[in-house]
């Protein structure tokens, strides 16, 4: 059996080395010279930068990317060290921001700034909604409902701000009660030693060792089909034969290559759905200091940035991703889609966010990267992806557009990669 | 060099120009020392670089 696989992404490198692991041939097209998409590192002025991620793993070494690398036996190690998050509020109550001073909660302590009465509701629901998930609305409706308070929304605007790049008005209850209950099941982020690039590396080694091939710098142009069975690609003017195909561009993007068949209803009402994925906008900005600015591995949540949801600094785990006395923290900040038109407000905002969270400390701001449209956070937002299979028989999307349900990010993609397997190695 | 409206700021572009030629800020721009070499086009994950 052969499988051709479409975008040397996170996704599209854990379906290769699976598939090889499996016995199948497997050959992945990737567009750019590089591979890894947006999960490699870049280097730039001895920093180990990043194409997209942020070095870090979600749920660390207990998660389901974690629980995918050991099954395909990718070298990797991926270290969770207390505290994993941190919120950051301001010094007084009552100010609204951290021009004043600030002080760290634990996140396990994140009730503290609740009142009484919302503290005894919240252990009540704690219980009650791990029993029976809500289901209709954001989860900011939910929360209004419910939790109404100013620190409600700061927090889980963070928190989801972070983690998803959405606002908790973006997010659907069903999938923030799911990923809440992951939270529970697999625990928090860890960084990978070696960042992203060493996760993207071991499972392209996996590929290649198992006989498999990469080629980059080759774009495919098509998807061949026979009959709404896939049949291979069109790369580089050359067409591939595969038994299957596995595409790691997102659906909307597959559906484009797949020209000549939307005469087929399905596959019509197929394109329809991919129209409605909405991608997930954000800017990360990378910062050089040479002492420490958060001082711990964890995450520091900012719900109290007029912009900013969270930052990591990732060297204190993993020096090397940095020069020697070097350290790299990167922040993270939510875009919504109406202020992508003001984008250099957004970023502006950003700054004056890490000036004031890191007020009195000396840094340099390294590089200011943006993500959007065709190269966004999310290729779909969390919450709204749509299935790994397609009208096409043997025709799978996976990658960050096709995420498995509660799962964060690279958790996701780890998630419908898995789904894909067990669809594809079940016969 | 020209810069399309595909550009999202990614960054990408600029850690690959050999000759620290690309600002990014929302969107990439090329500064004068740019020598047109065509190197950081091959990297952008949007084409939004014109050689």
């Amino acid at each position: 059996m052969k499988a051709i696989i479409i975008g040397a992404g996170l996704g599209g490198l854990l379906s290769a080395a699976k598939l090889s692991e499996s016995g199948y041939e497997v050959e992945v097209f990737e567009r750019l010279p590089i591979i890894g998409g947006r999960f490699t590192n870049i280097p730039y002025k001895g920093f180990q930068l990043t194409t997209g991620a942020l070095h870090m793993i979600p749920h660390g070494p207990s998660g389901p990317l974690a629980r995918l690398l050991e099954d395909v036996g990718a070298d990797v190690e991926i270290i969770r060290k207390k505290p994993t998050a941190v919120i950051r509020i301001p010094r007084k109550r009552g100010d609204t921001d951290y021009k004043f001073g600030h002080k760290d909660l634990l996140f396990e302590d994140f009730k503290m700034p609740f009142s009484l009465i919302n503290r005894m509701k919240l252990a009540f629901y704690i219980i009650a909604t791990r029993k029976n998930p809500p289901s209709e609305g954001s989860f900011y409706e939910w929360c209004k409902k419910h939790l109404d308070q100013d620190w409600t929304y700061r927090m889980s605007d963070s928190f989801f701000g972070w983690a998803l790049s959405l606002t908790s008005r973006d997010v659907p209850v069903e999938e923030a009660f799911e990923i809440i209950e992951n939270l529970y099941r697999y625990g928090g982020a860890g960084v990978p030693l070696g960042g992203c690039k060493a996760i993207t590396d071991a499972l392209a080694d996996i590929v290649k060792a198992n006989g498999g091939t990469i080629h980059t710098s080759t774009e495919v142009t098509g998807i061949l089909t026979d009959n709404g069975n896939v049949k291979g690609v069109l790369a580089d003017g050359q067409e591939y034969i595969s038994d299957l195909v596995i595409s790691d561009v997102g659906h909307s993007t597959t559906t484009g290559l797949l020209d000549g068949v939307a005469g087929n209803g399905d596959i019509r009402k197929y394109i329809d759905e991919t129209k409605k994925l909405k991608p997930s906008a954000g800017v990360k900005i990378c910062l050089s200091s040479d002492k420490p600015l958060i001082g711990h591995g964890g995450v520091l949540l900012t719900p109290y940035g007029k912009r900013v949801n969270g930052i990591n600094e990732v060297t204190n785990i993993d020096p090397d991703l940095a020069p020697a006395g070097k350290h790299l923290t990167m922040s993270h900040q939510c875009v919504l889609p109406e202020n992508l038109a003001r984008l250099d407000e957004e970023i502006e905002l950003g700054l004056q966010d890490l000036e004031d969270i890191f007020a009195g400390k000396e840094y340099e701001v390294l590089l200011i990267q943006s993500y959007s449209n065709d190269w966004p956070v999310n290729r779909s937002s969390s919450g709204s992806d749509l299935t790994n299979i397609t009208p096409v028989k043997n025709l799978f999307v996976v990658g960050d557009g096709a995420k498995g349900k509660g799962g964060i990010e690279v958790e996701g993609v780890a998630l419908g990669v898995e789904n894909t397997m067990e669809k594809i190695l079940e016969h | 060099m020209k810069i399309n409206d595909n550009c999202v700021g990614c960054g990408q572009c600029a850690t690959f120009c050999k000759f620290d030629a690309i600002i990014v800020r929302v969107r990439a721009s090329m500064k004068d020392n740019c020598t047109n070499c065509g190197m950081c086009a091959a990297y952008c994950p949007v084409k939004a670089i014109e050689v």
